[in-house]
């Protein structure tokens, strides 16, 4: 892999090991931190842990069916007009 | 890989009755494990049973589905682009196939076919 390839695949690479990272200490560690110590500042409340990956899959679902609608849209039409 | 499972029933009034067999599929491995595994959350989320946990169990446990959901999702991307930084490019491989498929193509034209 050169060039774009190798900096998009070490980019998500990258962007995962972040996300999870993240993700970990927010669920995980959080809770056994002593809630005035500042670290508290970093992250949003705990509810929204478990309501940003709930969007986040809801907008996936929708870029999914969107995709397969146009698809099957275009297809239908090539199909008419042939 | 399919695994018989053959459960009989020890008792002795009921050594009579006919040995019960099935076969356990994958499908039905997992979904044992699954439910399990939810049982044993929806016990630590939910208190069914009233074990008073110390708050800090229930704060850790209600959202470890999304959390192994996100968990997944991160490895799975994580695979992906490791597999796409790290593939194996034949540069002149390509270039030879890209030129043989121009061959073809102006072959095949001279030869009537529309492309």
């Amino acid at each position: 892999a050169t060039g774009a390839d190798h900096a998009v695949g070490l980019g998500l690479v990258g962007f995962s090991l972040l996300l999870f990272t993240y993700y970990t200490i927010w669920v995980i560690v959080l809770p056994f931190v002593d809630s005035d110590h500042v670290v508290h500042s970093y992250f949003l409340p705990p509810e929204y842990s478990v309501i940003l990956p709930g969007i986040a899959a809801l907008i996936l679902l929708l870029c999914v069916g969107t995709f397969i609608g146009i698809v099957t849209w275009k297809n239908r039409k090539s199909k008419k007009v042939n | 890989m399919t695994s018989s499972l053959c459960v009989c029933i020890a008792s002795s009034e009921l050594a009579q009755s006919l040995p019960v067999s099935f076969t356990m599929t994958k499908l039905l491995e997992w979904l044992f494990a699954v439910s399990l595994v939810g049982v044993a959350w929806g016990l630590v989320t939910f208190d069914l049973l009233d074990f008073q946990f110390p708050a800090v169990y229930r704060e850790v446990a209600w959202p470890m589905p999304v959390y192994l959901l996100v968990v997944f999702g991160c490895y799975s991307l994580a695979t992906v682009g490791y597999r796409v930084a790290t593939f194996n490019d034949c540069e002149e491989a390509a270039r030879e196939l890209q030129g043989q498929i121009q061959e073809a193509k102006e072959d095949l034209k001279k030869k009537g076919l529309k492309i």
